[in-house]
């Protein structure tokens, strides 16, 4: 079960909303005989991409979830993760990211380089995944692909090269030319099965001379033989480029870009030729791990097959048969029957069945090698989760979480529709870090919050569909939170007798802002004014109060607490008794250290035509935005702004009618901030007038 | 709003900055001196005294520009001490917006278009322009002189940055360098960048408002910062 890892690449799929990214795996599906036909994302056929297996996705023609799969070509075993383009489902995007080794970028030959491809670039990077661009949909009107190589520089700062060459563009598309090889390839058959290589065409010499020069001297620069080849003006041998191009692609200094129509079934297979040569296989990347024995120092993981085993939990999905846990080897073997141990919960598992995916389907597998994608069957944990052999205990470094900013109230419409709803909850809450679920004591509603409004709206579909479980629906609520802004000293006694025995004591101390974190519990106690035994009862109790803030009940953060006085009585002082102290206590300071209320800012990027750039900054500006900046080029512009995610609900169809459905939009959470004193007025008296009714 | 002494202790002081509104400003440099991150303090000085500022980039992205800005305000921050910085960041950032254009996308007239557009629906209204990366080469005396009008029409103070070459000897007798040596006297205040042999760049204030300026206290930038310090 050895495997030359130079011949592994796990590779992800990822682009702007709508560029073809499905379509595209399924045509490399098709190519590696995973499949037999092609199946249209909004085909008429009825079945649907093979890859949007979820019902929903077939639906709305979007892919939501990442499934991983399996193909070989030529040499070379290809693992692809088939990622979402939605920005609500980043933690997807950034989880498969984690994994991967390489990855394609997908843009649209018209579109170009759109907000989404930012974000998605900005991801990568922050990963380290070296890619390669790929300019789809060349047939349609309009496309450019010399224009969006060019934007692949100017807005994403890469260092693009094109490698190929389009024999016509638009409905024209023949082919393209191979700027390596310096050949014309065309695709041939029903599904552009048969590739045809030919002489470049005559017209077209001159523009390919001068394009491989340019890519020549672009690559140059990762190959010392390559630069002194040129120098002597001898030939070049083509191995001489495919490294270089490697070299410079592995280093993140270059991204090759190639070009075809995934619809049209072109260039599919140069791609996936351009994967086995110039992404990197798991040992040209350098993965790190924390040591949780030696206080989680960075350990780099080895690929080694033969070392122990160190795999990481990316993905959850409920499958037909249980918990499908997918996971992606860093060294070690994985096999079947063997106990491996879930490194953050510290339980021991057993393996038992070892599947490859493949969308919906799967193969039996007796075990994997270091740096493979997988899935396990039966496994009880979360995604994020390292699973290690029994002799060392490491964690793949924690992935970057953000705090869920907008929250629905559920209810089910009926009791069946009760317990299907916590069955769907307990899935969705394992499967997605970002979604949250719980239930609101005081109204007895069941809260879900998450990245967006789409996110939420996703989840309740898929509650109706895959768990049958109709809820209606509430108001989406922002997630506001509390803070303090100044130092405020406190002393509470609790004091209460009521026959029986009495409850008694007394906290003194302060609170101040904290600038980084929640919450932080001083105790600066001398001389045992509170015993030992009590001082937990204090922290419980401030804890307590921070669930609930004073001004909107929205949950209080970023505050420091601090005690350093107190008594107690020695008959009359109880656990319970010190919890209300510090509850007192808390109240006492948070009302004179300032609150105020905070919301989540969104980052936004609306873009479109230039004429409507003064009205889409007009609508932001209404909406308390305030605008970063604008960048223009051509007939086209972004604006960027910092939105607050209150006044954003909705906004999705004043701009379809503000632009004739020309511009869109995408958000991010950015950061929390103050609200303004008009708004916090606001949101307080419907806080107080909501409190009188109940 | 609190922020006179950092306006005060600013060494940017001894230009005879925001007297009069339609004033045009002028920093010259060779490539990676610092003219950025000259722009930018002059910029964020402006901001410091209550006035709104728009910083067109011709051929930089929006969030290049940006963090020129919270670079420089973190260099600041950190040497004078500031009550609420969090406040002061979020006062910067409504009080300074970025436009960035390709190269070929920017023109006088889709200037004032955007301008208008600002002001007439009351999103923005600047006080200074900073105009990096203005294309001297290219454009001739009349583009230059149209975007004065601009300034003046709109009550609208503008700085811009030109790249000089080593090899380009060409000079005005005011001292001006190309390729702004036939254009400079449309300029009430021209610094040009100098390296020095101890690494650091002399300020050359070449005219300030007017007034030729005879060496009294002198201006540099310092190499590892880039921030103005006095010599």
């Amino acid at each position: 079960m050895k495997k030359d890892l130079k011949k592994v690449r796990n590779i992800g799929i990822s682009a702007h909303i709508d560029s073809g990214k499905t379509t595209l795996t399924e045509r490399v599906l098709f190519y590696t005989r995973r499949i037999h036909a092609i199946h249209e994302v909004r085909g008429k056929d009825g079945v649907g991409a093979t890859m949007d297996s979820m019902e929903l996705e077939k639906e709305r023609g979007i892919t939501i979830q990442s499934a991983a799969t399996y193909c070989s070509w030529k040499d070379c075993d290809i693992n692809i993760i088939d990622t979402p383009g939605h920005v609500d489902f980043t933690i997807e995007v950034e989880r498969a990211l984690r994994v991967l080794d390489g990855a394609v970028l997908i843009l649209c030959s018209v579109g170009g380089v759109q907000s989404q491809s930012i974000t998605v670039n900005r991801q990568m990077t922050r990963y380290k995944v070296p890619r390669i661009a790929f300019i789809n949909k060349c047939d349609r009107t309009g496309a450019n692909p010399f224009r969006v190589t060019q934007q692949l520089r100017d807005k994403l700062d890469l260092n693009a090269v094109m490698i190929q060459l389009p024999i016509g563009l638009e409905s024209d598309l023949k082919g393209m030319v191979d700027l390596v090889a310096m050949k014309a390839v065309y695709f041939d058959g029903d599904q552009g099965e048969e590739v045809r290589i030919e002489e470049i065409p005559a017209d077209l010499r001159d523009e390919a001379e001068a394009k491989r020069e340019e890519l020549l001297d672009a690559v140059s620069m990762f190959s010392d033989e390559l630069m002194e080849a040129m120098l002597e003006e001898a030939e070049i041998p083509e191995s001489m480029i495919h490294e270089a191009i490697r070299r410079g692609t592995l280093s993140l200094e270059l991204t090759p870009v190639m070009i075809g129509s995934a619809y049209k079934n072109k260039g599919i297979q140069l791609l996936l030729d351009a994967v086995n040569a110039y992404l990197p296989c798991p040992t040209d990347v350098e993965n790190t791990a924390l040591d949780l024995d030696k206080e989680e120092a960075e350990v780099v993981v080895s690929n080694n097959p033969d070392d122990p085993l160190v795999a990481l939990a990316f993905k959850l999905e409920d499958g037909r048969y249980g918990q499908l846990t997918y996971i992606r080897t860093y060294q070690g073997t994985i096999q079947k029957g063997e106990t491996i141990v879930n490194t953050r919960t510290g339980k021991k598992a057993k393996v038992g069945r070892l599947v490859r995916m493949h969308a919906n389907d799967m193969e039996e597998i007796e075990g994997a090698g270091s740096g493979d994608i997988v899935a396990l069957f039966g496994i009880d944990c979360a995604s994020g989760d390292t699973f290690c052999s029994n002799d060392i205990n490491w964690s793949m470094s924690s992935m970057h979480v953000p705090a869920p900013v907008i929250s629905l109230a559920i209810k089910p419409v009926d009791n069946k529709a009760q317990i299907n709803m916590s069955k769907a909850l307990n899935r969705f809450t394992k499967e997605d870090p970002t979604f949250k679920t719980f239930v609101d004591h005081e109204t007895s509603e069941t809260i879900i919050s998450g990245m967006g409004e789409l996110h939420l709206e996703v989840y309740i579909e898929r509650m109706k569909r895959e768990y049958k479980a109709e809820v209606e629906i509430g108001a989406p609520q922002v997630a506001y939170r509390e803070t303090i802004t100044q130092r405020a000293d406190f002393d509470y006694t609790h004091k209460k007798q009521t026959g029986g025995s009495g409850q008694y004591g007394r906290v003194a101390g302060f609170i101040e802002p904290l600038e980084e974190g929640e919450y932080e519990f001083n105790d600066a106690i001398v001389g045992g004014a509170i015993p030992r035994e009590f001082i937990s009862s204090c922290d419980k109790g401030f804890q307590k109060s921070m669930a609930k803030g004073v001004l909107t009940g929205a949950q209080i953060t970023g505050v420091k607490i601090t005690i350093n006085d107190g008594s107690f009585h020695a008959v009359d002082s109880s656990d319970v008794a010190f919890q209300l102290a510090a509850i007192g206590g808390f109240k006492q300071g948070y009302g004179k250290a300032a609150p105020v209320i905070m919301e989540p800012i969104m980052k936004v990027a609306v873009e479109g035509p230039s004429e409507f750039q003064g009205a889409v900054m007009g609508s932001l500006n209404q909406r308390r935005g305030v605008i970063i900046g604008t960048f223009e080029e051509g007939n086209y512009t972004v604006v960027e702004a910092e939105m607050p995610l209150a006044e954003m609900f909705g906004y999705s169809t004043t701009l379809r009618s503000l632009t004739q459905g020309k511009a869109e939009f995408t958000m991010e959470f950015a950061t929390y901030k103050q609200v303004p004193k008009g708004v916090a007025d606001e949101l307080i008296k419907t806080f107080e007038a909501q409190k009188k009714d109940a | 709003m609190g922020y006179e002494p950092l306006v005060q202790q600013n060494p940017l002081r001894v230009l005879n900055m925001g007297r009069e509104n339609n004033q045009l400003g002028l920093v010259m440099a060779r490539a990676g001196l610092g003219k950025t991150a000259l722009l930018v303090q002059i910029a964020l000085d402006a901001i410091l005294r209550g006035k709104r500022v728009i910083h067109i980039n011709i051929g930089e992205s929006i969030e290049k520009t940006k963090s020129w800005y919270d670079d420089i305000l973190q260099l600041i921050l950190q040497e004078h001490s500031v009550a609420k910085p969090h406040e002061l960041i979020d006062m910067v950032a409504r009080h300074r917006m970025i436009m960035t254009f390709k190269i070929a996308a920017f023109t006088r007239s889709r200037l004032e278009e955007r301008l208008n557009d600002l002001v007439l629906q009351d999103i923005f209204r600047p006080n200074c322009l900073i105009i990096d990366g203005f294309d001297f080469e290219s454009n001739g005396r009349e583009a230059l002189e149209d975007v004065k009008n601009l300034m003046e029409s709109m009550n609208m103070q503008a700085w811009f940055s030109a790249r000089c070459h080593r090899e380009d000897n060409r000079v005005s007798p005011a001292g001006v360098p190309a390729p702004c040596h036939e254009i400079d006297d449309l300029f009430d205040m021209i610094i040009l960048l100098k390296p020095e042999k101890n690494a650091t760049i002399q300020l050359d204030i070449i005219r300030n408002y007017g007034e030729q300026v005879t060496g009294e206290k002198g201006l540099l930038l310092d190499p590892t910062t880039m921030m103005v310090k006095e010599s």
